[in-house]
């Protein structure tokens, strides 16, 4: 293997392992913060590269300035559709709910949300693939090896999103409202705080966090409205490796499963998909809990 | 029998026993009734729908919650096919072995992923369905993406050959009964009432000795066998099997049969909920841009306003709270007279 191909593939590991990190770190916030398990989590992430398309093609704006538009707007789509649903629906629950009667009716409320925006964006858009045209279309060089110059500017905003969210989480008094629910929020509601809405900026933050990394893979890939149920068992799978409820552990599965389905789309192909799966499950053996985490019950 | 007859559960377990004789018997009249093929398919996937959902019931009834439905049932297809066009075997000796071959590699699976109950379980058997359909893809003495065509029917039984629709469903209504009289006998047996235990608490079942492990690790197994089984028939009927058949939502759709059902119906439920689901998206076709919009709709209305499901609000309709609604308002009234006055 010539060094050129073998960085020419650590980049492609790293574009999509950062895409990966960024609808998972969206997906742990929202299973932790709200316990939901989120299915449409896929469709935020299409919506978030049509509004892309919307603002940056039709409209001609800015790319930054329509990368945060569509952030935004999937910020408010999350917060309406908690609203709308899940809100309703946790009304229901009491102290005595069993904690799989919850889990499945937030999951199943999911999935029919997950139908309608799916179908919803189908009869918008058409089935049609539809191309961004780069906005950064150079080709740079290093050392003698050509990388997109795209592919680069995408781990630089993932990592650029990663640290603001860290900020957020770590350094702010919302951010530790945030982390103070995900472990109990009836304690959390003693101390003055209102849940309610941090529920719902849970569900706002993580769907924003899908929109964006649909947002940032439009100019790579086309946008299409399977693009969703593509990439959510992957996420998914990210998910389970580094472990729920682990930001560390979901950072160390984008990157693993990135590298692992980089280079073994070059040199196993088809099967390689394979391989990713059956490597997770001797991973679960070893450490249930995943690479990270922790076995819950 | 005096004393018993004098009581009401005599006579609920009697309607019961009737209810029971007279669905019997429309399930066994009905093929006779009915001309079209087309209707006489949906009934069979119905059945076929509603043994895979009573799998699902299982594992939710032990506190589990799989959406790994249509990974055995392609286990038990592909193995099943396998067995017969390969090896030469018989339909009717494929069955048994099909059977005990997907419940040692259930038990395999299972003891890895049984060990994470919650959230992790539900991933990893959405995500073993698709290992196990790129298994089936990328394999080529599988048959690849494209399948397997040309499965035989099941072999003629004495006068009995399983050529026409109408055999094939008098096949799995059979199987399907079968299975019910087997499921409702643990349900009600000690391993029923301590998944329910699980299932309400675990801690707390543990600490009564129910060891919930391997109480979770048998209703994956039954689960799973079960769902074998039903693929093991699907193969033989349909008679071609491609991976794209298990992908995607085919799990989600069966955890529907349950929910829609009523989840605390674990053989009831299943089968309403897989009647309507099969019957209802086909009467939609009319409008088939926007079917997925309005099955979207129904499980949304249905989870928010309606979440016994079907049954559930039938036993136990649900309280609109009128009376609280008035207490409200005369509150409101109440205060707001005080108000007036000062």
């Amino acid at each position: 293997m010539s060094p050129g191909l073998f960085i020419q593939l650590i980049v492609n590991a790293l574009t999509i392992g950062s895409i990966y990190i960024l609808m998972v770190l969206g997906l742990d916030i929202i299973l932790r913060g709200t316990k939901i398990l989120n299915f449409a989590h896929g469709q935020l992430y299409m919506l978030g590269a049509y509004v892309l398309l919307l603002f940056f093609q039709t409209l001609n704006l800015n790319f930054a300035l329509a990368l945060i538009l569509s952030g935004a707007t999937l910020a408010l789509v999350g917060a309406l559709s908690y609203l709308g649903v899940f809100a309703v629906l946790s009304r229901r629950f009491t102290v005595s709910t069993t904690f799989s009667y919850r889990l499945l009716l937030s999951a199943m409320a999911s999935v029919g949300l997950m139908m309608i925006l799916q179908q919803g964006t189908l009869l918008c858009f058409g089935t049609q693939e539809r191309g961004i045209l780069s906005p950064f279309p150079q080709i740079i060089d290093v050392f003698g090896v050509r990388i997109s110059l795209t592919r680069v500017v995408i781990i630089f905003l993932s990592i650029l999103i990663c640290i603001g969210l860290f900020f957020l989480m770590y350094k702010t008094r919302f951010g530790k409202i945030m982390r103070a629910v995900s472990y109990d929020p009836e304690a959390v509601t003693l101390q003055g705080i209102n849940t309610f809405w941090i529920f719902v900026s849970c569900f706002a933050l993580g769907s924003a966090l899908a929109g964006l990394a649909g947002g940032i893979i439009a100019p790579l890939f086309s946008v299409t409205p399977s693009m969703g149920q593509n990439i959510i068992f992957m996420s998914f799978l990210v998910l389970l490796v580094g472990g729920i409820g682990s930001y560390r552990g979901t950072i160390a599965g984008g990157l693993l499963v990135g590298l692992l389905l980089s280079f073994g789309f070059q040199f196993l192909g088809g099967i390689a998909e394979l391989f990713v799966f059956i490597l997770v499950i001797v991973i679960l053996v070893f450490r249930p809990g995943g690479l990270l985490g922790e076995a819950t019950e | 029998m005096k004393l018993l007859n004098s009581s009401t559960v005599s006579r609920n377990s009697r309607l019961k026993l009737g209810a029971i004789i007279v669905a019997l018997a429309v399930l066994i009249i009905l093929p006779l009734c009915i001309e079209s093929d087309y209707i006489k398919h949906l009934l069979i996937m119905v059945c076929i729908g509603t043994i895979l959902g009573m799998t699902f019931s299982m594992l939710y009834s032990a506190g589990l919650i799989t959406l790994g439905a249509a990974a055995f049932y392609a286990v038990g297809a592909y193995t099943s096919t396998m067995l017969v066009t390969s090896l030469g075997l018989s339909f009717w000796a494929a069955l048994p072995l099909t059977i005990i071959i997907s419940a040692v590699l259930s038990l395999g699976f299972g003891a890895i992923f049984v060990r994470n109950a919650g959230v992790a379980f539900v991933i990893i058997t959405l995500i073993f369905v698709q290992v196990i359909v790129i298994a089936a893809g990328q394999i080529e003495f599988l048959g690849g993406w494209g399948g397997i065509m040309n499965i035989p029917r099941p072999d003629s039984l004495g006068p009995v050959e399983f050529v026409s629709k109408r055999d094939c469903y008098y096949l799995i209504l059979a199987i399907l009964l079968l299975i019910v009289v087997i499921y409702n006998a643990i349900y009600s047996s000690r391993i029923g009432r301590a998944w329910r235990a699980i299932k309400l608490s675990p801690n707390l079942a543990g600490t009564l000795g129910i060891n919930a492990y391997r109480y979770r690790l048998l209703a994956f197994v039954i689960g799973s066998t079960t769902a074998a089984l039903a693929g093991c028939f699907y193969a033989h009927y349909f008679q071609n099997i491609t991976p794209g058949a298990f992908a995607g939502w085919l799990s989600i759709y069966v955890q529907l049969y349950a929910v829609l059902g009523g989840l605390e119906f674990y053989i009831l439920g299943p089968a309403i909920g897989s009647v309507i689901m099969t019957f209802v998206p086909e009467y939609l076709r009319v409008v088939k841009e926007i079917e997925p919009i309005i099955t979207g709709l129904l499980l949304l209305i249905i989870i928010l306003f309606f979440p016994g499901g079907i049954l559930g609000t039938i036993k136990n309709p649900p309280d609109f709270n009128l009376t609280q609604l008035k207490s409200r308002l005369n509150r409101m009234r109440i205060s707001k007279a005080q108000g007036d006055k000062s």
